[in-house]
């Protein structure tokens, strides 16, 4: 008998891990307050590491209290005897067994952090689905939302002293042997010491239960009706009481029905545990996904006794959001910050994730999020529920994410599709070499390219998720970052609303080179050496050289891009678009127009308009903005005063008022279906005659990966050129209308040098491009300027004359630059002179040149101009009935003919 | 000696249930006491969604619609919105912006409380 009572058992490591709970939970309860658990556990891991070790202790000790109670519950199990323990006993023993269970739950929701607030509302919901008595039990329970003293007061005593009773009744035992006692301290000291208990940082979003119910949230998630679980719980307790109290059958079935439960139940807590992520998607354990939403809750430091703070630093430290963070002990006085961003309010973690419990370098900094913003990681920065969920999800959809018309149009332009608008993404690029092109020469532009160096956005930035648009250092910032010696930057770089050119200029001024246009500088294809020294030259910082042209007259007048660019545009608006002027919505005459103004009031904003709105002019109370018509958003630099509309820039609020269109421009006749740009565009970069062909030896760049390959796509560029654009029709289900065009693709891809396959030719196209130039002039383009222009009318380059012979008008045109060998055309032409084309014409299937009864047209008033100056009377009259004009007209005027 | 037995045992449950009875009746007591009639939050008309305490407040086409915030399913607190709809962090129910059941294991939709937004437009009354 006596050496039975001394045996060692699971039941004495259980009694032995009970005793090591008590005497932690004691301890725990001085730094632990009830008041608000949250920030006192949060407090307790940052500033005080030996209560931070109890509390391990005190987590460890339970955790393998209940682990060695239940093996202690199936070593009776297994056996096929009989228990026959009197039904009193029985009975009070299956009891404590959900006591345990609630023990262990109420330590858990005393974290008072994400996983315990919600798992505090399923307990409370499924205590008051019980008939009768529920919603008493769950109040009496739980008490009142906001407070956690009855959980306390059960936790520490109703629970305690019910399983203390429970186990004391049936082994008839106080103490533990002494060598399991000594055992267990040491084992759980040890423990105790390397893995510290999970604390929920409250940002990361995904939410789960303590280990032992996520096999229970599992089977929740199958029943619409959840209170029959609680059935569960009653079968499990009758079963542990016919198993330990009935014989026979009845005890045998039991006993196997209790094992079966449990091999059922460890596969769903597999489940829950290493295959379910955030908003309950299935993921993988070894996937990021599961690492940076699941995992990430769990990797707890290490307690380490000798902080990398004093325990001043660490209690004078700001609380953030309800927590105490370690971070802000060691990096005092950051400044730099807007309001919103300021780490008294928003901490360090919110954006560059880490571990704020943790008190020394090496182990916060584990996991952070060095440069927060990059769209692989802004789910877990910007967009953190509490932040900018709704933008972080919306910019991805948006075209400078996706890059779809990039991608569309090379595919089209290599042949590999039909149609150029179809909807593509940056992330499906495959293999194919259009893909292969994109990725050597093309796609580094895109918002997704991480950003991975500290320091401003410059001219060679390109992507960087939020921060391409967001980040900018003070000098002081710059100079800090620049003298960097190891020492803790105290400088911090804003993120704010203020988005200059610079930052669109590393991408914009490239492709269709909008940056630069609007500025007034046209690149040439001089290299740096050549440049002329001259005022008139800008070498850029990517070695490029541009010369000065005219600059759009709204960068004259101190706008810059964001002041007509909309966050709808910039972030997109959740709707995946195929190409640029599908997402850009403001237009010309949102701002210029004669009549009554389209206009929003500021208490019928969107939140987002409105808050951006507030940030850059304070009060918007009362106001009345702009609307654009396309798509029906806010121009919040826009209102109206005493009927007349005011435009303020962004950056500066500078205050302008709006004009209207001049009169030639809103006569509903001749050129009614002209785009404001078709006249207004001073100027546009031109590149004809383009190369590309693979090279195995060359250095190629995987622009997708960010790193160097052999072999690449080379492109030979012809002739840069700053000329009026060509003009060509867009048809479109709402309006038909005149458009600039520039040459786009004229260019020839040899194909076989990336395949090797002989049967491949070398694919020529001449594709024109429609245009947003952004070189805008006051004042519109002249008459002759596309009425006798060869190259508004889309042949090129040339003379073109207007000749009178015998009687007989004809026009007639002489090319300047030589055919094209592949398909007879000038080369820098989209249409053969009084010929139309059909088929692959443009870069968009609803791009196309004039017809020749259109060009008839034109032309035909073009020879009127030949003798009648543009601002003649019997010119402006043509504006109003051409037809009739001519059909009076004298002898002496001499129409074409066409033949 | 048999009766004397029966007569405690049903003196001890009698007793028992006495004492559940007083305890049911003092929580539901309580619980009437410290019931939170109304709540009064700030109110933007701005913002289409609004993740308010319990609340979730919706206000689309100049009509403001007030949701409990707790998923119908175990009363999780829903405090996101995923695309167009919520999604419940505990169980995966999924909600449209009408507070429908989109996707379970919720089969009830989410729960309207009356609300009055003050005459100012500044302040929501919640009447929970």
């Amino acid at each position: 008998m006596k050496r039975k009572k001394n045996k060692t058992t699971f039941g004495t490591y259980a009694l032995a891990m009970f005793w090591l709970v008590l005497l932690s939970g004691v301890m725990l309860a001085i730094p632990f307050d009830a008041k608000d658990p949250y920030l006192s556990v949060s407090t307790i891991m940052v500033s005080n590491p030996w209560a931070s070790f109890i509390r391990n202790y005190h987590y460890w000790s339970s955790q393998f209290f209940l682990i060695l109670s239940l093996i202690h519950l199936y070593d009776h199990f297994h056996h096929k005897m009989k228990i026959g323990l009197k039904p009193g006993i029985a009975f009070r023993l299956s009891l404590s067994l959900l006591i345990i269970f609630l023990a262990m739950i109420t330590g858990f929701l005393l974290k008072g952090d994400a996983d315990s607030v919600q798992a505090r509302q399923i307990l409370q919901t499924l205590s008051e689905r019980i008939p009768l008595i529920g919603e008493s039990l769950a109040y009496s329970l739980l008490g009142s939302p906001e407070s956690y003293q009855l959980i306390y007061v059960h936790h520490i005593a109703t629970f305690t002293v019910f399983i203390a009773i429970a186990m004391v009744e049936h082994s008839r035992k106080f103490w533990p042997p002494v060598m399991d006692f000594v055992v267990s301290t040491l084992a759980t000291f040890v423990i105790s010491y390397f893995l510290s208990a999970p604390l929920h940082d409250n940002i990361n979003p995904a939410v789960k239960g303590p280990w032992y119910f996520v096999g229970f949230q599992e089977i929740l998630h199958w029943l619409q009706h959840p209170a029959w679980s609680l059935l569960l719980f009653l079968v499990v307790l009758i079963l542990v009481y016919l198993s330990n109290s009935a014989a026979g059958k009845t005890m045998l079935i039991s006993k196997r029905s209790l094992l079966l439960f449990t091999g059922l139940y460890a596969i769903l807590t597999l489940i829950g545990l290493f295959f379910r992520g955030e908003s309950w998607q299935l993921t993988r354990p070894w996937s990021q996904e599961y690492k940076t939403s699941v995992l990430h809750n769990f990797r707890t430091p290490r307690v380490d006794f000798a902080p990398d703070f004093t325990l001043n630093e660490a209690l004078n430290s700001p609380v953030i959001q309800g927590r105490k963070e370690s971070c802000l002990a060691c990096h005092t006085e950051t400044h730099g910050f807007t309001d919103s961003h300021s780490a008294e309010a928003i901490g360090c973690i919110s954006c560059h994730g880490g571990n704020p419990f943790a008190t020394d370098k090496n182990q916060s900094h584990n996991n952070m999020i060095l440069i927060p913003g990059n769209l692989s990681t802004a789910k877990l920065s910007c967009g953190t529920t509490q932040c900018h969920p709704e933008i972080v999800e919306r910019v991805p959809t948006g075209l400078m994410a996706t890059l779809s018309g990039m991608i569309s149009v090379d595919r089209f332009t290599f042949n590999e599709q039909d149609n150029p608008d179809l909807l593509t993404s940056i992330y499906e690029l495959a293999d194919s070499p259009a893909d292969e092109h994109l990725r050597n020469l093309c796609v580094r532009c895109h918002l997704g390219n991480p950003k991975t160096e500290l320091g401003p956005i410059n001219e060679f930035s390109r992507g960087g998720g939020c921060l391409a648009c967001h980040l900018n250092y003070s000098p002081e910032a710059e100079k800090a970052l620049a003298a960097n010696n190891g020492e803790i930057l105290k400088s911090h770089p804003e993120i704010s609303l203020k988005i200059t050119n610079n930052h669109c200029f590393g991408c914009h001024s490239r492709s269709g080179r909008i940056s630069t246009s609007y500025e007034g500088w046209h690149e040439t294809t001089l290299l740096a050496s050549e440049m002329p020294d001259s005022t008139n030259y800008r070498l850029i910082e990517d070695e490029r050289v541009f010369v000065k042209q005219p600059a759009d007259v709204h960068h004259e007048l101190g706008l810059e891009c964001i002041d007509c660019h909309h966050s709808y545009e910039v972030m997109g608006d959740g709707t995946h678009y195929a190409h640029q002027e599908d997402q850009q919505d403001v237009q010309c005459s949102d701002c210029h127009f004669n009549g009554e103004p389209r206009t929003i009031t500021a208490e019928n904003l969107d939140n987002e308009s409105a808050k951006i709105a507030a940030l850059r002019f304070g009060n918007i109370a009362n106001k009345t903005f702009l609307i654009t018509e396309k798509h029906n958003r806010a121009l919040i630099n826009t209102y109206i005063e005493n009927d007349s509309v005011f435009f303020l820039t962004k950056n500066s609020g500078r205050k302008m008022t709006m004009k209207a269109p001049a009169k030639v421009c809103s006569r509903d006749n001749a050129h009614s279906s002209l785009a404001c740009s078709s006249c207004h565009t001073s100027w546009a970069p031109t590149c004809i005659g383009c190369h590309n062909e693979y090279d195995a030896n060359e250095r190629g760049y995987n622009m997708i990966e960010n790193r160097e390959k052999p072999g690449s796509w080379v492109e030979y560029i012809g002739e840069y050129n700053a000329k009026l654009p060509t003009l060509g029709i867009r048809k479109t289900k709402e309006k038909t209308e005149v458009i600039p065009v520039l040459p786009g693709m004229i260019m020839t891809i040899d194909l076989h040098s990336y395949t090797g396959d002989k049967n491949d030719a070398t694919i020529f196209h001449r594709l024109y491009a429609p245009a947003a130039p952004h070189t805008t002039s006051a004042k519109g383009r002249s008459c002759v300027s596309c009425h006798n222009s060869s190259l508004a009318l889309g042949y090129g380059e040339g003379e073109l004359k207007y000749v009178i012979e015998n009687g007989k008008g004809k026009w007639k045109f002489k090319a300047l630059y030589q055919s094209d060998p592949n398909d007879g055309l000038p080369a820098d032409a989209w249409i053969d002179f009084l010929q139309t084309r059909e088929g692959k014409v443009s870069t968009r299937s609803n791009v196309f040149p004039f017809s020749i009864d259109q060009q008839q047209r034109i032309l035909t008033a073009g020879a009127c101009l030949t003798c009648h100056k543009e601002d003649s009377k019997i010119m402006q009259q043509s504006l109003d009935d051409f037809d009739e004009l001519i059909s009076g007209r004298s002898s002496k005027c001499i129409l074409p003919a066409w033949d | 000696m048999r009766s004397r037995r029966t007569f405690l045992r049903i003196g001890a449950v009698g007793l028992v249930s006495f004492f559940a009875f007083i305890w049911n009746k003092l929580t539901l007591n309580h619980l009437e006491a410290v019931k939170q009639k109304s709540l009064t939050l700030p109110f933007n008309r701005n913002k289409e969604i609004a993740f308010s305490a319990d609340y979730i407040i919706v206000t689309k086409n100049n009509t403001t619609t007030v949701y409990s915030a707790h998923c119908t399913h175990l009363g999780c607190k829903i405090d996101k919105l995923e695309g167009d709809h919520f999604v419940c962090p505990c169980h995966g129910s999924q909600y449209d912006l009408q507070g429908n059941v989109l996707k379970g294991p919720a089969y009830k939709n989410l729960k309207v409380v009356p609300s009055t937004i003050s005459e100012d437009g500044n302040n929501i009354t919640i009447n929970g």
